[in-house]
C-alpha cells in the first residue's frame, strides 16, 4: 500500500490494518502530518497542528502494538479536534484573539474519552469565532477554505473539522454544534456529520456558547466511523450536570440493516415552495425515493412554528446565553488583556479589541435581551416559543421515525458573499437551528454531488436519544451512495 | 416621647461548612492557606468548566430552612448573576432568584424578657467569590498600585437569610444574629464565625415617623462582629433622626461602617443600581428535593436551643437567664441533660457549668464533648459540693486533676492529699492558732484597731484556707480567728 492510501482509510480500517501488521501508527500519523504541512498552505483548516504531540503519541502506541497490549477501539486513529474543546497543555484559541495564547491546564471529556481509545489528536481545528458563524471566515486566524472548491467556504463554525475531515488530514474530527455548527460544514464539505442528543455528550471543556444548545459531535467519512467515535465520545460524565446518566446504546448495530420496512420517514410539507436550492431539492426528492425502494413508509409532517420562529427564537437564546457565557473573558485572570490605569478601562479594552465583529454583534444582541426591563418581552418569549417547538416536534414523531429534510438552503456560498448582510448568513441555519432549540440527534450527509462538482447535503433529525434510528435510516442510504471521498480543491484553484 | 421607630431588615451571609465547594471538589478549608492553593478550572471559572451542585450544602440549607419553619420550595432554580469584578471569575455569580429554596420562615429573639418573632422572607444559596489584596499600606484600595486576587474562596457555598424588615432596634437587630449563629452552630452547618467572614451581616435601616410613614432605605455594610453592628446601626438611626429633624430628606444609599471612627460613611448611591441580568443556568438543571427528602431531613433535626431553653425552665426549674447561657452551645446543653441525668443536683450542675467548666472549655478552647469524666463521677462530685463535703476552690482542683488523669472522684481527692471529709472543729483550730502565731505582728496590729476595713482579717483567713487546702468553710475559719484574737 502506498502511504498516500494511508489518508482515504477509515478509523475502522486503520484499526484493522495495525492489528494486521499491515502497517505502523508511525508511518500512518507521519503520512497524515506531513500532508498536513503541504497542504494547510491553501486551506488553513487548522490552527494548531500538533506535530510534535501526535508524533511522540505515535511512538508510544507502536510501543504498545508491539508489546501485545489490548487496543482501543479508535487506536492509533488521527482526529482533528475543534478549537474551542480543551487538550491539556495545549492551546485553545476558539478563533479568538482573546485566547490566542492561552493553554489549557486540562482536558475535556471527550479528549479523555479518544485518549483513551487510543486516538491521535493531529491538530486543534479552525473555526468561526467562538463558534459564532457558518462560514469559518469570522476565525481570528483567517478563513478556513473548502478543499471541493478553494473559492467557497467549508461551512461553519466547524468549518476546520469539516474541511479536515473531507482533506484526509484525519478520518474522523471533533465538531461543537449550537445552531448548525457541525451539519452545515459537513453538507458543505460531502461528509457525515452529527450532532447528538442535548445530554448525550458531556459539555466537559468545551469552551461555551450557548450552554442549553451546545453538543459537541463527530465528523467522519463514513457511517462505521460515526457509530464508532460516537460510541467513545458519548461516555455519561458526572461532571456535566446536563449530561444524560442513561446507558448507550451499541452504535454499530444499527448499521447491519439493508431494509426500512416498517420504518416511517417523514418529509417536511411543502419543502418545495421555500427558497432552497434546486439540486438540494432533487436530493431530498432521491432521498425519499432510496427509502422509500429500502421498504420505508413515507410520511409528510408539518414544522411551521419551528420554519418560522425557529430562527428569531434562537436569535434570542443564543446571544443571551453567549452574553453571559463570554463575559468571564475580561483580561483579568487569562487570555487577551490590554493594560489600562483603571478595571473600567481594562474591562473595556481588553474585551473591546479581544473581541472579533461577529461575537460583539452577539454579545450586544444577549445584554441587551436579557436586561431586566426586556427580559419577559424577549428571552421569556423566545423560551416560550422554544417550548412550542418542542411540542411540535413530539407531534412530528408521533407520525415518523426520522425526519429528511435540508441540511442547508444553498450549496457552499462564495468567500465573503455572506459576510456584510448577517441577517442572511443566519438564513442558512433555518434548518438546523429548531433542532437544537428542541434538543434533537441529527445527522447531515451527502446525498448527491451537484453538476458544478460541489457535495449535495441532507439532514436526517431523529427523536431524543434517536441516533440509532437516524444511524439506521442512513445507512441504507449509505448503501446506495457510497460513503463520503475525499477531495483536495488544490488543482481547482 | 420616641417619635423615629427604626425599621431594620437584615441580609445575612453564611458560609456553609461542607468539606467541598458549592459547584467543584476543591476544599472549603482555606483559611490560613497559600493564596490560590485550593482551586480548580470550576472555581476559577476557566473556559469549559461546568459546575455540579454539591448535594451536602442543599442538605445543610434544608435543615436551616426546617429548624426556621420555612417553607422549602421542592423545585428551585440556580440563577446566574452578572457583575464584572476581578474577584469574580465567571463575571456572573451563581445564585438563586425568583425561586429560592426555601421563604417565609420566622426567628423568635427576647429582647427586654419578651418574645419577638422575626419574620424570614427567602433563605437561598449561591457561591462565595474571591478575595482581592491590596497592594497598599492596611491592604486598601486607594492608593494601591496593583491588587492580587485569592480564588481560594471563589465557590465556597453561602447561604443567605433575608428578614423581612420585623427588626425595631439595634439591640433587637444584635440579638437575632446571635441567635441565628447559635442556631447555624446548632444545626452544624457553619462556624458561623463573623471575625473571619463565615457570618456577614448588611443590614437596611429606615425610620419611621409618628405617623407611619417610611423613610428611605439605607444599608450598611461591613460590620465585623455583634458589636460593630449593633453600634452602626444605633449611628445610622442617630444620623437618620438627625438628618429628619433638620428637615432635610434621607438618600437612599449603601453605607460603609467604619470600626475606628464610628461613623457609616456613604459608598455608593443605589441609583445607579446594576442591572444584574438574572436569567437561570443553563448548565444546572432544576434542582428537585423532594417532599421525602424534606421529611427525614426534619425528622433529624436536632432539638432546637430555645426548645432545650423551655425544657430546662419547666423540667428543671432554672431561671430563664440561667437557661440560655446553659443552652447558648449545643454540647454544653447536652453536657447540662448529661450530668442531670447522671445524678448531678440541677442547681449544682448549672452553677459548675457556667463558672467552672465554662473557664475550662474557653481556656482550652474545646468542646464539652472533650470533658470525658462520666457523668455519674461528675454527679459523684457536685453532691459533694453540694453537701458542703468539698469547698469550691477543692472541687475545681479535683475536677483539673479528674480531667488530667482521667481519675474518678475519690483518687484525685487522693492523688491531691484532701481528706474525703470537711475540715472543721479542733483540726481547724489547731491550724488557725498556728496561723496566728506565725504572724504575730498582723495579730497585734488588728489588736490595736489598725484593720478598720477588715483587710488584715482577711489576709489571715486566705492563709489557713491554703493550708487546709480549701477544705474548711470560710465563714467558720473568719470567726474562729475572730475568737482567737
Ligand atoms: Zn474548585
Amino acid at each position: 500500500m502506498k502511504n498516500s492510501e494511508f489518508l482515504k482509510l477509515s478509523a475502522l480500517e486503520l484499526v484493522e490494518g495495525y492489528k494486521k501488521g499491515d502497517f505502523t501508527v508511525s508511518d500512518v500519523i507521519e503520512t497524515a502530518l506531513e500532508h498536513i504541512e503541504v497542504n494547510e498552505r491553501n486551506l488553513n483548516a487548522l490552527i494548531t497542528p500538533l506535530y510534535e504531540e501526535a508524533r511522540s503519541r505515535s511512538w508510544m502506541l507502536d510501543a504498545a502494538l508491539a508489546r501485545g497490549e489490548e487496543l482501543g477501539s479508535l487506536f492509533g486513529v488521527p482526529v482533528v479536534v475543534k478549537d474551542n474543546i480543551t487538550v491539556d497543555g495545549v492551546r485553545t484559541t476558539c478563533g479568538s484573539r482573546m485566547l490566542e495564547n492561552w493553554i489549557s491546564p486540562y482536558s475535556a471529556h471527550v479528549v479523555e474519552c479518544l485518549e483513551r481509545a487510543g486516538a491521535v489528536i493531529i491538530g486543534k481545528a479552525n473555526m468561526d469565532e467562538f463558534a459564532m458563524g457558518s462560514s469559518t471566515e469570522f476565525s481570528a486566524f483567517g478563513p478556513a477554505l473548502n478543499p471541493w472548491d478553494l473559492s467557497r467556504v467549508p461551512g461553519g463554525s466547524s468549518g476546520g473539522s469539516a474541511a479536515s475531515v473531507v482533506a484526509g488530514y484525519a478520518p474522523i474530527a471533533l465538531g461543537s454544534d449550537t445552531g448548525g455548527s457541525i451539519r452545515q460544514p459537513a453538507a458543505f464539505c460531502g461528509v457525515y456529520g452529527l450532532k447528538p442528543t442535548y445530554g448525550l455528550v458531556s459539555r466537559f471543556g468545551l469552551i461555551a456558547f450557548a450552554s442549553s444548545l451546545d453538543q459537541i459531535g463527530p465528523f467522519a467519512r463514513s457511517l462505521k466511523d460515526v457509530a464508532a467515535i460516537l460510541q467513545v465520545i458519548s461516555e455519561p460524565d458526572a461532571r456535566d450536570a446536563t449530561c444524560a446518566r442513561k446507558e448507550r446504546p451499541n452504535y454499530a448495530e444499527f448499521l447491519n440493516v439493508t431494509s426500512l420496512e416498517g420504518f416511517k420517514v417523514g418529509y417536511l410539507a411543502g419543502y418545495e415552495s421555500l427558497e432552497i436550492d434546486d439540486e438540494i431539492k432533487r436530493a431530498i426528492s432521491q432521498t425519499i425515493e432510496i427509502c422509500k425502494e429500502a421498504g420505508a413508509e413515507i410520511v409528510e409532517v408539518d414544522l411551521p412554528i419551528s420554519t418560522r420562529y425557529g430562527l428569531p427564537c434562537y436569535y434570542t437564546i443564543a446571544p443571551a446565553e453567549a452574553s453571559s457565557n463570554l463575559a468571564r473573558f475580561d483580561g483579568v485572570q487569562y487570555g487577551f488583556s490590554v493594560a489600562a490605569d483603571d478595571l473600567k478601562e481594562l474591562y473595556l479594552k481588553s474585551r473591546g479589541s479581544g473581541f472579533g465583529p461577529e461575537v460583539k454583534r452577539r454579545i450586544l444582541i444577549g445584554t441587551f435581551v436579557l436586561g431586566s426591563s426586556r427580559y419577559d418581552a424577549y428571552y421569556l418569549q423566545a423560551q416560550k416559543v422554544r417550548q412550542l417547538i418542542i411540542r411540535e416536534f413530539n407531534a412530528a414523531f408521533s407520525k415518523a421515525d426520522v425526519l429528511l429534510t435540508p441540511a442547508t438552503p444553498t450549496l457552499p456560498f462564495k468567500r465573503g458573499e455572506k459576510l456584510t448582510d448577517p441577517v442572511k448568513a443566519y438564513m442558512a441555519d433555518l434548518f438546523t437551528i429548531p433542532v437544537n432549540l428542541a434538543g434533537l440527534p441529527a445527522l447531515s450527509m451527502r446525498a448527491s454531488m451537484s453538476q458544478s462538482g460541489l457535495p449535495v447535503g441532507v439532514q436526517l433529525i431523529g427523536k431524543k436519544f434517536g441516533e440509532g434510528d437516524i444511524l439506521k435510516a442512513a445507512s441504507v442510504i449509505e448503501q446506495v451512495v457510497g460513503p463520503a471521498a475525499t477531495a483536495l480543491g488544490g488543482d481547482r484553484k | 416621647m420616641n417619635e423615629f421607630i427604626p425599621v431594620i431588615g437584615l441580609e445575612i451571609h453564611v458560609q456553609l461548612s461542607t468539606k467541598s465547594k458549592m459547584f467543584c471538589s476543591c476544599s472549603t478549608d482555606y483559611i490560613g492557606a497559600r493564596p490560590n492553593s485550593h482551586v480548580c478550572p470550576i472555581c476559577l471559572g476557566l473556559p469549559g468548566s461546568l459546575p455540579v451542585i454539591n448535594e451536602r450544602a442543599i442538605m445543610y440549607a434544608v435543615r436551616m430552612a426546617l429548624a426556621m419553619r420555612c417553607k422549602v420550595n421542592t423545585h428551585t432554580v440556580f440563577h446566574r448573576k452578572h457583575y464584572f469584578y476581578p474577584d469574580l471569575p465567571k463575571a456572573y455569580q451563581i445564585s438563586q432568584y425568583d425561586l429560592p429554596l426555601a421563604v417565609d420562615g420566622h426567628l423568635e429573639v427576647n429582647d427586654d424578657e419578651k418574645a419577638h418573632k422575626i419574620r424570614i422572607q427567602r433563605l437561598h444559596l449561591e457561591e462565595d467569590a474571591g478575595k482581592l489584596v491590596h497592594a497598599a499600606i492596611g491592604g486598601r484600595l486607594m492608593g494601591a498600585d496593583y491588587s492580587l486576587v485569592d480564588y481560594n474562596r471563589s465557590g465556597v457555598p453561602l447561604m443567605e437569610i433575608v428578614t423581612q424588615p420585623d427588626i425595631t432596634s439595634p439591640k433587637q437587630a444584635r440579638e437575632f444574629v446571635s441567635r441565628l449563629r447559635q442556631l447555624v452552630r446548632y444545626l452544624g452547618v457553619s462556624d458561623g464565625d463573623m471575625e473571619s467572614g463565615s457570618l456577614r451581616v448588611d443590614a437596611n435601616i429606615s425610620i419611621m415617623e409618628p405617623g407611619g410613614k417610611w423613610g428611605e432605605k439605607v444599608e450598611v455594610k461591613n460590620m465585623n462582629s455583634l458589636k460593630a453592628l449593633e453600634r452602626a446601626l444605633e449611628y445610622e438611626y442617630e444620623r437618620q433622626k438627625e438628618v429628619k429633624s433638620k428637615g432635610e430628606t434621607i438618600v437612599r444609599e449603601t453605607r460603609h461602617w467604619d470600626d475606628d471612627s464610628g461613623k457609616t460613611v456613604s459608598s455608593r448611591s443605589k441609583e445607579e443600581a446594576e442591572d444584574y441580568r438574572y436569567f437561570p443556568d443553563p448548565d444546572l438543571p432544576s434542582l428537585v428535593v423532594d417532599e421525602r427528602t424534606i421529611v427525614q431531613l426534619c425528622k433529624e433535626l436536632p432539638e432546637l436551643p430555645w426548645e432545650i431553653r423551655d425544657r430546662f425552665i419547666s423540667d428543671y426549674g432554672l431561671s430563664l437567664e440561667e437557661a440560655e447561657v446553659l443552652t447558648e452551645r449545643r454540647d454544653v446543653a447536652l453536657l447540662m441533660d448529661d450530668l442531670v441525668k447522671g445524678g448531678s443536683p440541677v442547681k449544682v450542675a448549672s452553677n459548675w457549668i457556667r463558672t467552672e467548666i465554662m473557664r475550662v472549655l474557653n481556656e482550652r478552647a474545646i468542646s464539652a464533648e472533650e470533658i470525658t469524666i462520666p457523668s455519674d463521677e461528675m454527679a459523684l462530685l457536685l453532691s459533694r459540693i453540694d453537701r458542703g463535703d468539698l469547698s469550691t476552690t477543692a472541687a475545681k482542683e479535683v475536677f483539673a486533676m479528674m480531667l488530667e488523669k482521667s481519675l474518678n472522684v475519690d483518687d484525685a481527692i487522693k492523688a491531691l492529699g484532701l481528706s474525703t471529709g470537711k475540715l472543721t472543729g479542733s483540726d481547724l483550730e489547731a491550724i488557725v492558732v498556728k496561723v496566728l502565731s506565725e504572724n504575730a505582728e498582723v495579730v497585734e496590729e488588728i489588736k490595736a484597731g489598725n484593720d478598720k476595713k477588715g483587710k488584715k482579717v482577711k489576709f489571715l483567713q486566705g492563709i489557713v484556707m491554703r493550708e487546709t487546702k480549701g477544705q474548711a468553710d470560710p465563714k467558720e475559719v473568719q470567726s474562729l480567728i475572730m475568737s482567737k484574737i
